[in-house]
């Protein structure tokens, strides 16, 4: 029915701001809860572990959890407008060997590593967008498909064999140096969020990805171009991707084509904990950086605790469901 | 099935017991009164319509009918027994059914597969006898005569015949108490009359029939008596044959309302307007010109509207109404013929293009094509204009919340502001966001696709204003309508569509009123069905 209202035309109570912050936890409103269980997992664990409240631990998550949260800010756009990656995994792998490689056979300085990597993703996002947007391929499908390919590519260019990266530059810009005491990938993740919290929230682009996701055919029928902003958005996640490959192997000072297989589950698990909707239209940047500060909490913290790794999965998985139950309408 | 076999015993009403009787219903949602003792009675065989402005309380009282809500207070009787539903399935195994406006068919199964859906008849091991199932199908649409194909993909079916398939999906359970929640609301012509056909054959097997609608026309034609609902309580019951189009209208409305005007009346003033535009118009330019345009699903169309006309389009549905609208803004491609837009042949290939032209279309289905209903007015309204409201690529919001608080004065919608999210407005205040999308720049041509479908009366009025006051502003106005009775008040000029053709333009002064039209419609069609054989 059209009108399923009953007697006034519009339902919102206001009320006061207690009860309604008790209510939000209760009914479970994604922001609050989403606070809520972060507050809950870091009490707990600093309880339980002498070691986890620390600056040094927490400098430690945010390290860890740095290739997750950016790429997760590109899989928050591309899950907005409706679309799924499942091939940012990958992506990193072929991005990080295209890194070492131009280094290698190049020119052996930062920027190149830089560029071959962002370029390699941005060519990745590309041939997921246009094959999602123009061929009608489901993006779960086309990105299945580029996960494969993506990763057989980066095993292939050098028969499976990692590629050491040698510049100290490339390594302090993106791996190791610090800035004000605080670790380079972690100045990298707010810049991201920062700049993707702009993008996405204030910009005409951003509202093309909420309409896009919230309604293709009605975002259609107001002339906006909702192919163009699927692929770009796709297009953002590959090269995002790229970037996350260049701070990974400033780290690892090497290019491995076998790494983070499996990672972009904990990106989509980051973005749909951080109150995203999988089916597109409702989410924000800052949701994203909640969810996948609690995935890497999650991960310390039962490490600091001695878990072991195969139950590790099971307890991750299962708050994962846990939360998005608990926050679901 | 046990409603095929017919046998129709003709008791007066008076005599026999009601299927339904309410009274004194009550019922609150947090603070709000939405039923305040409404009291309303079904006889068997009797076509009740149920009338009232939207939040007058109908969805209400067919929830608690249908078992979705329960009642606070009152009494609830079924066939002389007082009862509560607490479900669906207990309002239904008491043989009440409620066709909603939303259908409840699955789209890629058939017609036959979704009408016998869950009491499909079944063989020994469970498996479904499907020449069986075909049978008695066909059986039951012969009976009443429902030009459905039992084999037809519903999702491949127009609306209107979705909406017939979901009728008959409660005709065929052992249903004594149907509730049509406006059920013509997307069908013309011959559908509505197979409709209506199909209520009094239902009708005369004892069957009970709750009609909600806007139409009063409708009213007229199908219903023994009628219940107006206002403000959640029941302002009066009439025997239909003894009341008038004017004093239902009136009762509706309730008392003080400004801007009453009846139908009847509405169509007579704007008649002198009509001329009076009609006889300006002429020397004026076309804005819009469409020769010989042929598609998919066009076969040669020829139209022209001037700025400062509105223009309609009447036909059955399929008849390629909506596919004019969709070929204008570059929703369907021109195959061949030439398309004019401001004195120039264009080549529109998406909405992108017939935007920048200044072209803005209104389209059928809101929730579908017109709105993001989970967000808010502001968000929905800047949708078109989102590169005018950016500056270097940033969204300026301060100017997209300014033009929306300006849109929902203008246009009067019922709202709190512009973060009110959409789903959660009436039909009628959805239909004003969506004309606050395409205002500011003030379109060219405004295509309308059904513009008062689920709009309540008072709603309907202040579109019709905004309409106008578009066409008056220079604004040419192209809109469908299946509602005869709204083209004739809008429109100067009624282009009569058959088989993606026009087949006829009538200036609104050669038009006395909605028969003259629905006259008109008919014979147009048979016209084309004779030249065709």
């Amino acid at each position: 029915m059209s009108q399923t209202v009953t007697a006034p035309a519009v339902k919102e109570s206001p009320s006061s701001p207690g009860p309604k912050l008790a209510k939000a936890l209760l009914a479970g409103d994604r922001p609050y809860m989403l606070y809520f269980a972060f507050a809950v997992l870091v009490v707990a664990f600093s309880v339980m572990s002498p070691v986890f409240f620390s600056t040094a631990n927490f400098l430690n998550i945010g390290r860890q959890t740095a290739l997750v949260s950016i790429i997760a800010v590109g899989a928050t756009f591309v899950i907005i407008s409706g679309e799924i990656d499942l091939s940012v995994a990958s992506t990193l792998a072929v991005s990080g060997m295209s890194a070492a490689l131009a280094m290698q056979h190049l020119q052996n300085s930062w920027y190149v590593g830089l560029l071959a990597a962002l370029a390699t993703g941005a060519v990745v996002g590309l041939i997921n967008g246009v094959l999602t947007a123009r061929l009608a391929i489901p993006s779960f499908l086309v990105t299945l498909g580029t996960l494969g390919m993506a990763r057989g590519v980066a095993l292939l260019v050098t028969d499976t064999k990692p590629v050491i990266i040698n510049n100290d530059t490339y390594f302090a810009i993106f791996g190791e140096g610090l800035i004000a005491g605080i670790p380079v990938p972690i100045v990298w993740t707010v810049l991201v969020m920062i700049l993707g919290a702009l993008l996405l929230h204030f910009s005409g682009f951003g509202r093309r990805i909420y309409a896009t996701g919230g309604n293709a055919t009605a975002a259609r029928y107001s002339g906006i171009n909702t192919k163009r902003v699927k692929t770009t958005a796709l297009v953002l996640t590959g090269t995002l991707a790229g970037l996350a490959a260049v701070i990974f192997t400033a780290r690892a000072h090497a290019a491995r084509p076998d790494v983070v297989a499996g990672m972009e589950l904990d990106v989509i698990a980051a973005v749909i904990l951080g109150g995203t909707s999988l089916f597109g239209g409702r989410g924000a940047i800052v949701g994203t950086l909640l969810g996948s500060l609690i995935i890497g909490v999650l991960n310390n913290g039962l490490v600091l605790l001695g878990v072991s790794s195969s139950l590790q999965l099971v307890i991750k998985g299962a708050i994962i469901i846990a939360a998005v139950a608990f926050s679901k309408k | 099935m046990p409603t095929i076999e017919t046998s129709s015993t003709s008791v007066p009403l008076q005599s026999r017991v009601p299927l339904v009787r309410l009274e004194g219903i009550t019922k609150s949602f947090g603070g709000v009164q939405a039923l305040r003792g409404v009291s309303f009675d079904l006889l068997p065989g009797e076509v009740h319509a149920l009338l009232g402005e939207n939040g007058a309380g109908k969805s209400t009282l067919i929830k608690i009918l249908s078992g979705v809500n329960t009642r606070d207070g009152g009494v609830l009787e079924v066939a002389g027994e007082e009862t509560t539903f607490r479900s669906p399935a207990e309002s239904r195994n008491a043989g009440l059914a409620v066709v909603y406006q939303e259908l409840s068919l699955v789209p890629s199964m058939s017609v036959a597969a979704n009408l016998l859906l869950g009491r499909e008849p079944q063989n020994r091991l469970g498996l479904v006898k499907r020449r069986q199932l075909m049978r008695e199908v066909e059986a039951f649409l012969e009976t009443y005569n429902m030009p459905l194909n039992p084999k037809a993909i519903v999702g491949d079916l127009p609306f209107a015949y979705r909406q017939m398939t979901e009728i008959c999906k409660a005709l065929m359970g052992n249903v004594r108490i149907l509730v049509l929640d406006e059920p013509t609301s997307a069908l013309t012509g011959g559908e509505e009359e197979v409709l209506f056909d199909a209520v009094k054959r239902v009708t005369e097997r004892g069957v009970g029939v709750i009609y909600v609608t806007h139409r009063l026309s409708e009213v007229f034609r199908l219903s023994q008596r009628v219940t107006v609902l206002r403000d959640g309580s029941n302002v009066a019951t009439f025997a239909t044959s003894e009341t008038t189009m004017k004093s239902l209208v009136a009762a509706i409305v309730g008392p003080g309302h400004e801007g009453l005007r009846s139908a009847t009346e509405a169509v007579a003033s704007d008649a002198v307007a009509a001329d009076a535009a009609a006889t300006a118009a002429p020397q004026v330019e076309p804005f819009l010109k469409m020769s010989n345009v042929v598609n998919d699903r066009l076969r040669g169309v020829d139209l022209a509207v001037r700025p400062r006309e509105i223009h309609g389009l009447a036909g059955v549905v399929g008849s390629g109404r909506t596919e004019i609208l969709q070929t204008v803004f570059g929703l369907r491609k021109v195959a061949s013929g030439e398309l004019q837009i401001d004195g120039q042949a264009r080549k529109v290939r998406n909405p992108i293009d017939a935007i920048r032209l200044g072209v803005a279309l209104a389209p059928e289905d809101r929730h579908e094509q017109g709105l993001v209903l989970s967000h808010t007015i502001e968000r929905n309204m800047a949708l078109p204009r989102i590169g005018q409201l950016s500056r270097f690529g940033w969204f300026r919001r301060g100017a997209s919340v300014q033009r929306s608080h300006e849109a929902i004065k203008e246009l009067a919608v019922k709202a709190p502001g512009p973060s009110t999210v959409v789903g959660n407005l009436s039909g009628g205040n959805q239909q004003k966001v969506v004309f606050g999308k395409w205002r500011d720049p003030t379109p060219k041509l405004l295509l309308l696709d059904e513009p008062t479908v689920g709009v309540d009366v008072g709603a309907r009025e202040e579109i019709y204003g905004v309409i106008r006051r578009a066409a008056q502003g220079s604004t040419a106005v192209l809109v469908a309508s299946s509602d005869l009775v709204e083209l004739l008040l809008l429109c100067h000029r009624i282009s009569i569509v058959v088989d993606g053709r026009i087949v006829k333009t009538v200036s609104r002064a050669e038009l006395g009123n909605e028969e003259d039209l629905h006259h008109l419609i008919q014979e147009s069609q048979s016209l084309a069905q004779e030249s065709q054989s």
